[in-house]
């Protein structure tokens, strides 16, 4: 009995001692640390590799020339909205400047939390490549700088493609029939298209839609009319995994080798084929539609948080990760694309191939509209898919029925 | 007097279903082995894959079909992990959080549950419905209110923070659990420790609290793994340094198969730990000595 009391004395001494040190230890450290230099915090997105090309190569240069300190922290887009949201409501914003996924942005302007930079649109080089620049503006304002453009690029299985003598698509008929002769041979379809019927889908099913010269905010064109016949006939020959396809999960499904078609983002080549060794896994920058060509600009943009307190310094540090010699560290050393036409790098061998698909991809890369109605555009694609493909509806009545949805969104 | 001829009545009445109960007897006898072993395959098998996926090389994982066995080991993964610099703050932001909650939970909620378990029922029964009541409603739900409130009292980023998150979520949690733990224990235990000269202090220390240990055991047990492994919280409260299964999916996010199923191994490390300390206080035996008496 005197032993327990014993241990239960001791278990408070070590609480009282632990809570001593976690809460107060902390606080005394940013408080020397605030005095000696002024800490810009930096909210990114970015995998291992590529944070240390930041934190290496970047971001030193910046403070050196600022003395300043920053601090970057790894936000992924979807949670950036959560937390910026909580620090706006509470009134301390604890981020200086973010860089955003081009997809996510509307609720960071619907909400009210980033900056009007319009005031700072003189300070976008002349050299940017100007279908970067509408991508930040909502309702003629400027809410964010161009910083990384991006794309999807078809990645495919080289070694399965050589073994049933297929070459690469470059029109819809030739998809159809990779897809065909897949099915066929393996009794099982392995080309997938991301279906999951989220945003995912919705950019795949935006470049169907444009390719076949159709216009998504209108849906029941001809052109969107065709993109969905076309899909309707596509959809028994897909893989069963187009149903989990997602940006993430599709990455899995071209490694392990259940698909050997099927778009992702760029940074799958760092997944697939320098993690993964599957280097029989190859990219190119797409294939064309029956009027053109068409890929969805994606990427990533810079925003400055309302209440940013170092908003002059983050305007700084806006206009480094613009600048020429920021975007030629990119492209040599991650093998982004860069966001200047004056900005050139050389990537690693390997890399190169990738790269290539990403600037093919790139040439037919065009801006979704920043609408506020996004979010109807966005369900009724998904939904008009769903219906088509799956329930098996009439191609023309359900697309008028989504389109009138979206109509209503407009008024 | 008038018990022995019942048993031998019911004694009658077994023999008459012998042949049923020899049946059942005989197929758990047989049985019960090969059903264990089922199971707990179906349970290790998840853990096994995570394990082999962090120590395979990728030409044994990324494959139509992978081998159940590993044939190319390397420990490349997990050096790529421990070299990285994410993994030690990760972990013990996580540790220090999940134990500080654990045993604050522990020191708040024993005194409280004790003093709910001896009330009145109809009392007691308001009580217990209103701990409830705070649980009713999802985190996601008030995860944001109570995050602006901590950011506003300079809690975003310190464990300290983290730590009284955790304690709203498992309060009311490991109160339940140990007032059922404390309505078992006999009040005549207490009393009888009175008559022997203990104080109403002395009695919880020396007899109430060792009695109560399996409930404790359990309800720290279950406390240190929601805690270690809170999600919502940590992603809101955390800004430069994050817990280890913000870790994790940080690497689910990004796609990397073999650093995510290094750093869910090491999730499960600790777990496994702790579970494994604290499963020998959990006996339903305990009180079969005082009762007894």
């Amino acid at each position: 009995m005197q032993r327990a009391s014993k241990k239960l004395a001791m278990i408070l001494v070590v609480v009282m001692l632990f809570t001593l040190a976690v809460g107060c230890g902390k606080k005394t450290e940013e408080g020397t640390a605030k005095t000696e230099t002024r800490v810009l915090n930096v909210s990114m997105a970015l995998g291992e590799s590529e944070w240390e090309v930041m934190k290496t190569k970047v971001l030193p240069k910046f403070e050196a020339d600022n003395n300043v300190k920053v601090q970057a922290v790894q936000t992924e887009a979807a949670d950036l909205i959560t937390k910026l949201e909580a620090m706006n409501k509470a009134g301390k914003m604890e981020i200086d400047i973010i860089t955003q996924d081009n997809m996510q942005l509307a609720q960071l302007v619907d909400k009210g939390l980033v900056e009007d930079l319009t005031e700072f649109k003189s300070s976008i080089p002349d050299s940017i490549l100007p279908s970067l620049v509408p991508v930040g503006e909502f309702n003629s304002k400027l809410f964010f700088m161009p910083y990384r453009p991006n794309v999807e690029i078809d990645f495919y299985n080289e070694t399965k493609f050589n073994e049933y003598g297929l070459e690469i698509p470059q029109n819809w008929d030739e998809l159809l029939n990779v897809a065909k002769t897949f099915h066929e041979k393996e009794g099982l379809g392995r080309v997938a298209v991301k279906g999951t019927l989220d945003g995912n889908t919705t950019v795949q099913l935006y470049e169907f839609i444009r390719q076949a010269g159709g216009d998504p905010l209108v849906l029941n064109d001809e052109g969107s009319v065709k993109a969905y016949e076309y899909l309707k006939e596509l959809w028994p020959y897909l893989s069963p995994d187009t149903a989990r396809a997602d940006w993430n999960t599709m990455n899995k499904y071209l490694a392990t080798e259940s698909v050997y078609l099927g778009a992702n983002w760029p940074f799958g080549v760092n997944v697939i084929v320098q993690e993964g060794g599957k280097e029989n896994i190859k990219a190119f920058g797409g294939f064309a539609g029956p009027v053109k060509a068409s890929k969805v600009l994606g990427g990533e943009v810079i925003g400055i948080p309302v209440g940013s307190p170092n908003k002059d310094l983050a305007v700084k540090f806006m206009e480094f990760l613009m600048s020429k010699e920021v975007q030629e560290i990119l492209v040599t050393e991650l093998g982004w694309p860069a966001s200047r036409g004056d900005a050139y790098g050389e990537v690693d061998e390997w890399q190169k191939p990738y790269f290539k698909a990403v600037n093919d991809a790139l040439k037919v890369a065009e801006a979704r509209p920043n609408v506020i109605y996004w979010d109807t555009v966005d369900k009724a694609l998904n939904d008009a898919l769903r219906e088509i493909t799956m329930e098996g509806k009439d191609v023309r009545e359900t697309l008028d029925k989504h389109a009138k949805l979206i109509e209503d969104a407009k008024k | 007097m008038k018990t022995a001829p019942s048993t031998q009545k019911n004694t009658k009445l077994d023999t008459s279903y012998k042949p049923k109960q020899d049946y059942l007897d005989r197929f758990l006898k047989v049985g019960f082995l090969p059903i264990t072993i089922f199971f707990m395959f179906i349970i290790l098998i998840p853990i096994y894959i995570l394990v082999k996926v962090s120590v395979s090389q990728p030409v044994d994982v990324l494959t139509q079909h992978p081998t159940f066995l590993i044939h190319n080991f390397t420990t490349s993964h997990w050096e790529k992990v421990l070299s990285s610099g994410n993994l030690i703050p990760a972990f013990s932001k996580s540790f220090i959080v999940a134990t500080a909650t654990t045993i604050l939970a522990i020191c708040i909620a024993t005194p409280a549950s004790y003093v709910i378990s001896r009330l009145p029922k109809k009392i007691k029964y308001v009580i217990v419905l209103g701990i409830f009541f705070t649980k009713m409603f999802p985190n996601v739900g008030i995860a944001l209110p109570i995050s602006v409130k901590f950011i506003r009292w300079n809690l975003l980023d310190t464990h300290i923070g983290l730590v009284l998150a955790h304690l709203i979520e498992q309060l009311p949690f490991i109160t339940w659990i140990l007032v059922g733990t404390f309505e078992v224990i006999p009040v005549d235990l207490e009393k009888s420790a009175m008559i022997d000269g203990a104080t109403r202090i002395r009695a919880l220390w020396s007899i109430v609290l060792p009695n109560a240990a399996p409930g404790l055991a359990v309800a720290a047990m279950f406390t240190w793994l929601n805690s270690w492994n809170e999600f919502t919280y940590a992603l809101y409260l955390s800004l430069s340094t994050n817990t280890l299964p913000l870790q994790v999916y940080y690497y689910v996010n990004r796609g990397g198969f073999f650093p995510m199923a290094t750093y869910a191994t090491i999730l499960m490390v600790p777990v496994l730990i702790v579970t494994y300390a604290l499963q020998k206080y959990i006996r339903s035996d305990y009180l079969g000595g005082a009762i007894k008496g």
